[in-house]
């Protein structure tokens, strides 16, 4: 660590500025984990295959655990915590709890932002569609059905 | 009026807003003032003498507070059983697999103690190992135990009827092997602990935990402390499937590096920490013989099974007899010989598993549809006439009080258009079935039983308090609902302090299905003690006898005439002012044989009552890649009665995903010697959602006797019959009934080209 030195990183997160002193080999997860406490975003293999760490990155879902803090600087990061609105959960998340999309929950902050991206992007995505982009993000508990017909059903609501 | 207001119905569950919203927190997410990260240093080696080791180095680099080695945990051994104590939470003298905890740090961020681990210079001296059943059973092979000749850690040997002359009398017997290397759990979330000490001695502990109780009492032996000083907290848990179960060497060592340095440690696996040291699902060879009479009826069966446990024994009496009591409570057999052995090889532990016993399961069922052809008889005719009826008796004396298997294969069949299809399809074009039978519980000595607390507040809202863990399934809810129903309350109305050891009574936890039947009865039990108090003081108001009264919609009314209503915030208020206790308890301590233990006496109530289920897979093989298409699945159980039918149906769903898909088509850990080369989701192919079939779910109900509402478990008997419907699938479309599992594409393409060159007849 000694050749490499800490450099001011500004982060907007969830429409928010922050500030943090760090290594320029952090990642973005280490970022809004351990510096911003934002623990929504989870980790769980630490190398881009499961989607648990996913957020958006100016509305694109990226994988946090790959990219680093210092290269997002000026652009807009969304993380779990940045999608309700005020007390009220937002409808993908509305979906997800209504149908019985979440088990033991550990998967479902990466899954429900890379479902808002989805729709955000293809308001009525078809059902292979739906599967294939969310084929990014494992979730061991549900066996996707149920994931599957959460967005279904707000596709549903976008026709 | 409707029977129930909340039992039975889709409900939303408590749990699933805070993790839609991020607010949940897991181990991993905790951060306590001063909190410390703690790392830990494994063995390189397979099987090795640990020479010496030394830590100056580690202890000098700025930033490190503390290191742990075995010097400090004195050597003490951890054993589910007081037969089965053999491994220490950190080695003294050897390492026995590559990944073995050999000491520890605690430094004031990730970098340092990654940089202390690498100055601790431990001296080994290796040691040949072994890393096959065979080669540890093999003359002269290197042991890894003392006290386990042979490397035989368990064997587990049952006898029923008389098998020789039932094979003598069958009108055709048949013998097959059948072989699965391991598995893995990969929960989403990889193992954490949090700990810290207070200046009076007390231990505050989170980690993911399939019952807080089975946690804290190791962690009080170890660290020599009583009971009412290890307090294992509540906190949200990311999965478990069996793999959460016993105390951790990482928990050891997280309270150790805690009391050492008096600050809060904190240790987060790696994935791959999370699929090498903690647990993994046993391999196995299941040389299977069974005998049938001229219409399919198992006359006599006879099992053989190795089962790779690793390096230490974990659940190891459990492991080795589970595979073989799921399938004698699914299918009936008179004279049954059962010969489990469980074998130490120099590789990672491994324990229970959600789908345990693929190898097993598989054969038991295959070897059916092999029978079954040689007689004509079609699979789905062989199950129903060696099916588990209500009112039968296992061979091991469990009497079965509801099964609704017959009816599970039954409606799958239909649902699944079995007849229509089965013998009919085009070229590699395949049906197949698999069916098998779950505990809720077994007996498990002095945490056999849940107890259950309901505090009221004066505005008529409760708190319940029961050691019942929800390891993402669904518990939590579970309470709710069966406190809300018989309080007649509102969801609303109820809060819950669970899976925390210092507030929580007694509970086995979340272990072999046992929380809806065992915690479930003790929480409807503490409901109905307080509903019976006030009644009381209702009953006496109305001048009605206590049964002439309901309570429903936060009112207690006389059940003839619910005009006669009082609310129940008033009827809390009059026994406030009356000085009369309105707190309830309940406790359920299940009917099992306490006499039953695994080695020693593997006869006797097991459980009190069983799930059954019936998977139903259609499948279309590709012929040039050997791909597999699934085309759809359904899946049955008898659950007793679905308390919640979406919780179930996500049960079966996910289980068909584990069991199935990944357990028979892509899930296996690949090695070089004792090292895993796929310990992460990269290598090891959990199925995604573009692989995952259509599932038709269908839930059976059979009304168990004593179970809360008549319920019993949620769908560990789909999990568990995922793989052999798969298999059945595979089979029927290539022509080939497979014997080693997972069936990959590999294995399709052998399988096609020995058959069209006639090597392989089926």
């Amino acid at each position: 660590m000694s050749e490499m030195k800490k450099t001011a990183i500004t982060l907007n997160v969830n429409n928010e500025t922050h500030d943090i002193i760090a290594y320029p080999n952090k990642t973005l997860l280490e970022a809004l984990r351990d510096d911003l406490r934002l623990t929504g975003t989870k980790e769980s293999c630490g190398e881009g295959v499961c989607g648990s760490c996913t957020v958006l990155l100016d509305g694109a879902p990226v994988r946090s655990c790959l990219t680093l803090a210092v290269a997002v600087q000026g652009k807009k990061i969304t993380t779990i915590e940045g999608l309700r609105v005020g007390e009220k959960l937002h409808p993908v998340q509305e979906a997800f709890v209504n149908h019985h999309a979440i088990q033991c929950g550990f998967c479902s902050p990466g899954m429900i932002l890379t479902a808002y991206a989805l729709l955000k992007e293809n308001p009525t995505p078809t059902e292979t569609e739906i599967r294939r982009a969310i084929s990014g993000n494992i979730c061991r508990c549900t066996g996707y059905a149920k994931i599957v017909e959460a967005i279904k059903s707000l596709a549903e609501e976008g026709k | 009026m409707e029977k129930f207001s909340y039992i039975g119905k889709d409900m939303k569950r408590i749990d699933t807003a805070s993790k839609s919203t991020g607010e949940a927190l897991f181990a991993a997410d905790l951060a306590l003032p001063r909190m410390l990260v703690g790392k830990i240093l494994r063995s390189p080696h397979a099987h090795a003498r640990i020479v010496a080791i030394d830590a100056s180095r580690a202890e000098k680099l700025p930033g490190v507070k503390a290191v742990l080695t075995a010097r400090d945990t004195c050597g003490d051994k951890w054993g589910v059983f007081k037969y089965t104590q053999d491994q220490q939470f950190l080695p003294t003298e050897k390492v026995r697999y590559v990944g073995e905890e050999v000491a520890a740090v605690a430094a004031v961020d990730e970098d340092t103690a990654l940089e202390a681990l690498s100055l601790i210079d431990v001296a080994y001296e290796p040691l040949p190992a072994v890393f096959t059943i065979e080669d540890a059973l093999s003359p002269g092979a290197p042991q890894l135990h003392d006290v386990y000749p042979n490397n035989i850690n368990i064997h587990v040997h049952i006898n029923v009827g008389d098998v020789e002359k039932g094979f003598a009398g069958s009108h055709l017997v048949r013998e097959d092997t059948f072989a699965a290397p391991e598995d893995s759990y990969f929960q989403g979330e990889p193992y954490a602990v949090a700990a810290q000490f207070d200046h009076a001695g007390n231990l505050e502990i989170w980690m993911p935990n399939a019952g807080p109780h089975l946690k804290s009492k190791p962690l009080s032996n170890v660290l020599k402390i009583p009971l009412n000083k290890v307090r294992v907290r509540k906190i949200t848990i990311g999965g478990a499937f069996g793999g959460r179960s016993e105390i951790s060497p990482a928990d050891v060592i997280c309270a150790f590096l805690a009391k050492k340095t008096q600050r809060p440690v904190k240790i987060v696996y790696t994935r791959e920490e999370n699929t090498v040291c903690t647990r993994q699902a046993h391999s196995m060879i299941a040389r299977i013989k069974t005998g049938v009479d001229r219409e399919g009826r198992v006359v006599a069966r006879d099992i053989t099974c190795h089962m790779d446990g690793g390096a230490y024994s974990s659940t190891g009496p459990i492991a080795t007899s589970v595979p073989f009591l799921c399938m004698e409570q699914a299918y009936r057999m008179e004279n049954v010989r059962y010969n489990g052995y469980r074998v130490l090889t120099n590789k990672p532990i491994r324990g229970m598993f959600r789908t345990h016993g693929r190898a097993f399961a598989c054969g038991v069922d295959i070897q059916l549809d092999r029978l079954g052809e040689a007689l004509g008889i079609d699979p789905l005719t062989m199950r129903l006439r060696n099916a588990r009826q209500t009112g039968d008796t296992t061979p091991t004396k469990s009497y079965v009080a509801s099964c609704g298997l017959t009816e599970t294969i039954e409606k799958t069949a239909k649902r699944s258009r079995w007849a229509e299809k089965f013998g009919k399809l085009p070229p590699y074009h395949g049906i197949g079935i698999g069916c098998n039978s779950v505990q809720t519980g077994f007996p498990m000595g002095i945490r056999g039983g849940s107890q259950a607390f309901i505090k009221l507040n004066e505005d008529g809202g409760v708190t319940v308090i029961t050691g019942i863990v929800d390891n993402g399934q669904g518990n939590d809810h579970m309470i709710v609902q069966i406190a809300a129903e018989e309080l007649g309350l509102t969801p609303d109305d109820i809060q819950l302090i669970t899976a925390d050891t210092e507030v929580t009574p007694s509970d086995p936890g979340s272990y072999s299905m046992c929380e809806t039947f065992i915690g479930g009865n003790a929480v409807r039990l503490a409901a109905q003690d307080v509903k019976k108090k006030l009644f009381r003081i209702v009953a006496e108001e109305f001048g009605v006898g206590e049964e002439d009264l309901s309570a429903k919609n936060r009112k207690i009314f006389v059940t003839k005439n619910p005009e006669q209503s009082i609310s129940i915030t008033k009827a809390v208020r009059m026994a406030l002012t009356r000085n009369e206790s309105i707190s309830g308890e309940g406790s359920y301590w299940p009917n099992v044989d306490w006499k039953r233990e695994w080695v020693k006496n593997p006869y006797g109530q097991l459980s009190e009552t069983f799930s059954f289920g019936t998977v139903i897979c259609e499948v279309k093989v590709d012929p040039e890649t050997g791909q597999v298409e699934v085309l759809e699945v359904t899946a049955s159980q008898d659950v007793g009665y679905a308390l919640n039918p979406k919780v179930i149906e996500g049960q079966f769903e996910g289980g068909v995903a584990m069991g199935g898909q990944g357990g028979m088509l892509t899930e296996y850990l690949q090695w070089h010697e004792g090292r895993v080369l796929t310990p992460t989701q990269l290598g090891y192919l959990v199925p995604l959602a573009i692989d995952m079939p259509k599932i038709n779910d269908i839930i059976v109900e059979t009304i168990d006797p004593k179970g809360p509402y008549g319920a019993k478990e949620a769908g560990m008997s789909v999990a568990m019959s995922a793989a052999q419907a798969y298999c059945g699938a595979i089979s029927n479309a290539v022509g080939i009934y497979f014997h080693e599992y997972p069936i990959t594409p590999d294995k399709i393409l052998k399988a096609i080209e020995e058959k069209k060159k006639g090597d392989r007849k089926e």
